[in-house]
């Protein structure tokens, strides 16, 4: 080490910079996603297809240009289903689910935990790398396609465009976080699919295909009380129709969100952890 | 016959297993003062798992759904034993003998159920993290290299993990990429690597931030014998160099002879022998290979 000897040397001393590892592993998973950059590609079939649908599928239902439905235009409604599905193709929040529920049932979490690094972040970054390649893609995609299929979306506020994006940024985190919470139940059930598949389908449902204000006036409340007004109709809502009220409120509820669901996520990671059993060898 | 030389082997083992102290150091150098710091201590170290068991069929299957039943199993059963600063040591045993359990708790990945550990005066289930500073591991069975990365990559990542500043990492890669002849394909991804230059890389990596114990697993599993014993003298030569800790856990005799002093063995979580390798040998003067030695010890503690 003859050469850094004039510097601090850091080597045994551990967290100076504790973010810079996490930087780091972001990066590392940039450059190995950057590789694979074209096989984002192949979904974009998938997403063409089903937004196709759903352009037609609204296309019935309103009837003459300009009716509201749940306060909605038609336009306004397909870019609300573009923008939420962008969120879901973009992000394979998959990902977590199958890489932690892997690292606990096949044992590769001992080789992950006796690392410096907490392994819920280590997976969350990873998780921020996947998408950062992906979601990109599939915005520049959606973009095309609903300039194209439906017109230039009115309400769209270019100038708030950074405050949306952390929008979406903290809601794809909070969904990574709820999905990573889940997982680590694997810790003590063998297997904690059915629960991620239950999860999925109400985020699908309540928050992807239909916004909030689709469903009964009495339930509304009850949904905007979820994580789901935070990860996907939140954020799909400011890019639809921006209003700086509306943004500070899902910023506001984002951030309980994200604390709440950070607390969780280490509180069932501590007590799994001690109920590791590693498979053979 | 057969059976009367079993038993007696068997005797004279549990008394051979019993007169050798655990902590008794039978290789030292003698006339040589030195302070012996213990890299390891473990005192009544124990682990027991609760495992499920089902009957067979499917009637098995359904009856495992009303009433799930589950057994202890007790995997390390107060294990003892101290490894002394700049010692190689083998801790084998037969399958499921509790090594992997053992190595486990060493490195803070499981939390025992009784006894004490202690990694450089760190007690790895109360500071898991200060302690994975300090330690390295390498498990020849699972990959902790980036597969789509290049090796150079792969060390920048782990220099970045360990905290050390760039320029350390930058000079930790050179000197470590010339002791173990990684040049050539430093800039290769590590999924067009053979095995033995991958497993090179993966033992590069666990050394990156100059650990003062290095936890083995099989490092030389699957390769051909060239690259083990090129493996094996890498391994010495660190010792040597950077007076690392080796605590090796092997099926291999050859990683045995070649590169520890002392060997632990271990069977139903037990410890049956720990003693220098030369010592076993010498007990065993009619056996000429210590795996002859080593299958036997297995054998007889197994039919106990």
């Amino acid at each position: 080490m003859g050469r850094c000897r004039d510097k601090i040397v850091s080597m045994n001393v551990g967290s100076r910079r504790p973010w810079r590892k996490y930087a780091v592993i972001y990066r590392s998973v940039l450059m190995e996603n950057l590789q694979y950059a074209a096989n984002v590609t192949m979904g974009f079939f998938s997403y063409f297809i089903f937004i196709y649908i759903f352009i037609k599928l609204w296309g019935y239902m309103y009837r003459t240009p300009g009716e509201l439905i749940a306060g909605y235009t038609k336009e306004q409604m397909i870019w609300y289903v573009m923008m939420t599905e962008m969120l879901i193709f973009g992000s394979d929040g998959a990902f977590v689910a199958r890489t932690v529920a892997g690292d606990i049932r096949g044992g590769n979490i001992a080789y992950l935990m006796n690392k410096p690094y907490h392994y819920t972040l280590y997976i969350l970054t990873r998780y921020t790398g996947e998408w950062s390649v992906r979601l990109p893609m599939y915005a520049v995609l959606a973009a095309v396609m609903g300039t194209v299929m439906v017109g230039p979306l009115s309400g769209f506020r270019p100038k708030a465009f950074p405050a949306m994006a952390v929008c979406v940024v903290l809601g794809l985190t909070i969904n990574a976080v709820f999905k990573l919470c889940i997982s680590l139940f694997s810790f003590w059930i063998e297997d904690a699919t059915p629960f991620q598949w239950l999860y999925d389908k109400m985020i699908l449902v309540v928050g992807v295909l239909f916004p909030v204000e689709i469903f009964p006036r009495a339930l509304q409340p009850l949904l905007k009380m979820t994580p789901i007004y935070t990860v996907c109709y939140g954020p799909a809502k400011l890019i639809v129709d921006f209003s700086p009220e509306k943004c500070l409120e899902v910023l506001a509820a984002q951030m309980l969100y994200l604390a709440a669901g950070f607390g969780l996520m280490v509180l069932i990671y501590r007590k799994g952890v001690k109920k590791l059993y590693v498979n053979g060898g | 016959m057969g059976n009367t030389r079993g038993c007696m082997e068997q005797r004279v083992l549990f008394f051979y297993a019993n007169k050798v102290k655990p902590f008794e150091s039978a290789y030292s150098i003698k006339g040589e003062e030195r302070t012996v710091m213990q890299a390891i201590t473990v005192e009544n170290l124990s682990k027991t798992f609760r495992v499920k068991r089902k009957e067979k069929g499917m009637r098995g299957s359904i009856k495992a759904i009303i009433h799930p039943h589950t057994e202890e199993i007790r995997a390390v059963k107060g294990v003892t034993f101290t490894v002394e600063e700049g010692e190689m040591l083998a801790f084998i045993g037969p399958n499921g003998a509790g090594k992997s359990t053992t190595i486990k708790m060493l490195t803070g990945i499981l939390y025992p159920d009784g006894g004490r550990v202690e990694v450089l005066g760190i007690d790895p289930t109360k500071k898991r993290k200060q302690l994975a500073y300090q330690i390295g591991t390498v498990f020849g069975q699972k990959e902790q290299l980036w597969t789509h990365l290049t090796p150079n990559d792969n060390f920048r990542f782990f220099g970045a993990i360990y905290d050390l500043s760039e320029c350390e990492t930058e000079e930790r890669i050179e000197e470590l990429s010339e002791r173990f002849a990684l040049k050539d394909f430093i800039d290769t991804p590590v999924r067009n690597l053979s095995l033995g230059q991958r497993i090179r890389c993966e033992i590069v990596a666990s050394l990156i931030h100059k650990p003062k114990v290095l936890f083995l697993d099989e490092p030389t599993i699957g390769l051909d014998p060239v690259v083990k014993e090129n493996v094996r003298e890498l391994i010495k030569q660190m010792n040597r160099e950077e007076h690392t800790t080796i605590f090796l856990t092997s099926h291999d005799v050859g990683d045995i002879e070649k590169l520890c002093r002392r060997i632990i063995i271990v069977n139903d979580g037990q410890i049956v022998l720990d003693d220098s390798v030369e010592r076993l040998k010498r007990h065993y003067q009619d056996k000429r290979a210590l795996e002859e030695i080593i299958v036997d010890i297995y054998r007889s503690e197994g039919d106990g």
